[in-house]
């Protein structure tokens, strides 16, 4: 198969660099599979499961939020504000922020902000849980 | 004569225990240092690869136009400060609030202080604060950023400021740090004139302005992040080298008051000769 060179970066550090087969990710309309080849590209990520197939054939899945895509001359560079492989995920904690969030939300009283923070929370909890099953 | 060298002797004792407390600090600053130096080069190629972006989108689209970008008449500036949580680093929490009041000269702005010193020193001088959410920038994460991110750009958007920039001290090595004053909105880049602009073959999904605009308060978020990462190496380094140099004055000093002592001690030797040989020679 076919491969392309990968770069993932977060604020902490270097996740990825290498190649790979396949990239899935969701972006702010939608998601998007990305193959060797690709036309120059770029768009601001969303948030969601994000997958990569490796130049061995293994898929590892994460969680993606926030950030950018970008292919320029066929290489591949992923610059997200987090990146949690699946393994990696703390599912009791992502659990616990979710039932947080669940609670504020049912609090009819919040103000425009805590609504947006509780929201967001909420979405992110739900990220995690969903790609660490 | 004694009492003076009981003077020295306690002198001597008082510097030792500073010195002490110096080499600790050295010891202390040099050690987190480390582990400082290596979070700012994990963070630089995240926010270079954004700003790059965010670069060649502004500069090679015409047809475009972003509520970042607008330069408007530039009435008030919000400044991001970053200084740190606690003295004794030479100079370094000086030199950044000269830095900034160096730039603002004598326009109006308003502050968002990051770090005790900056709030103590703001609250003091009386600037408008933002907000005192962040006294301290030892333990700021991500998250945070991205806080303060939003702040700035909804403030931004809704006119309370026409300009944000941010102060920070730049990590240039263990023995450099420079403070410097970096505009962050409205974004800084050249536009190309109509007709002349490079064609520009990349695919932005779904149009370049939503792409820049979402990407807009990441790379706020992201550059505030990594400010505070070079700010807090070079504070470490600061105090690292004040600490140095103290711990150094620390010993010269003991030096020349152990030689004080040591004159001491031989004139109160040379003075009971002369008085025991005196006593002997009167006996006669």
């Amino acid at each position: 198969m076919e491969t392309f060179a990968l770069k993932i970066v977060t604020p902490d550090g270097c996740i990825f660099d290498g190649r790979a087969q396949k990239l899935f990710c969701r972006t702010i309309c939608g998601d998007v599979g990305i193959l060797p080849r690709h036309s120059d590209y770029c768009t601001a990520l969303g948030m969601g499961d994000a997958h990569i197939c490796f130049e061995d054939g293994t898929v590892r899945h994460a969680a993606c939020i926030g950030g950018m895509l970008s292919v320029l001359k066929g290489d591949v560079h992923l610059m997200a504000t987090t990146w949690e492989w699946a393994e990696e995920i703390d599912k009791a904690r992502a659990e616990a922020s979710r039932e947080r969030a669940e609670k504020l939300l049912a609090q009819k009283n919040l103000d425009a902000r805590e609504l947006e923070l509780a929201q967001a929370r909420l979405k992110r909890a739900l990220v995690r849980t969903s790609v660490a099953k | 004569m004694a009492g003076s060298m009981k003077d020295i002797k306690l002198r001597i004792k008082s510097v030792q225990s500073t010195m002490q407390i110096t080499k600790a600090m050295e010891l202390v600053a040099s050690s987190k240092l480390r582990r400082a130096k290596e979070r700012v080069e994990q963070s630089r190629p995240y926010f270079e690869t954004l700003y790059r972006t965010l670069y060649e989108i502004a500069a090679s689209n015409t047809e475009f136009s972003s509520r970042y970008l607008t330069q408007r008449e530039n009435k008030r500036t919000c400044y991001i400060v970053i200084a740190g949580d606690r003295g004794l680093a030479g100079g370094y929490n000086t030199n950044i609030f000269k830095a900034v009041a160096a730039d603002a000269g004598d326009r109006e702005f308003c502050v968002l202080p990051i770090g005790k010193k900056a709030v103590e020193h703001f609250r003091h001088t009386g600037a408008q604060l933002l907000t005192e959410g962040y006294p301290v920038v030892a333990d700021l994460s991500v998250g945070d950023s991205f806080e303060i991110s939003r702040l700035v750009c909804d403030g931004f958007l809704k006119g309370e400021f026409d300009s944000i920039k941010i102060g920070f001290t730049q990590f240039v090595s263990m023995l450099t740090q420079t403070p410097s004053v970096l505009q962050l909105l409205p974004f800084d880049a050249p536009r190309p004139e109509r007709g002349k602009a490079a064609r520009n073959l990349i695919l932005y999904e779904p149009n370049s302005e939503e792409v820049f605009d979402a990407i807009i308060p990441e790379y706020i978020a992201g550059v505030v992040y990594g400010a505070m990462c070079e700010s807090v190496a070079s504070e470490l380094g600061a105090r690292r080298t004040a600490m140095d140099s103290a711990t150094k004055n620390a010993g010269e000093m003991i030096d020349h008051l152990n030689l004080y002592y040591n004159r001491a001690r031989q004139a109160a030797i040379t003075q009971e000769i002369t008085e025991i040989v005196a006593g002997a020679g009167g006996g006669d």
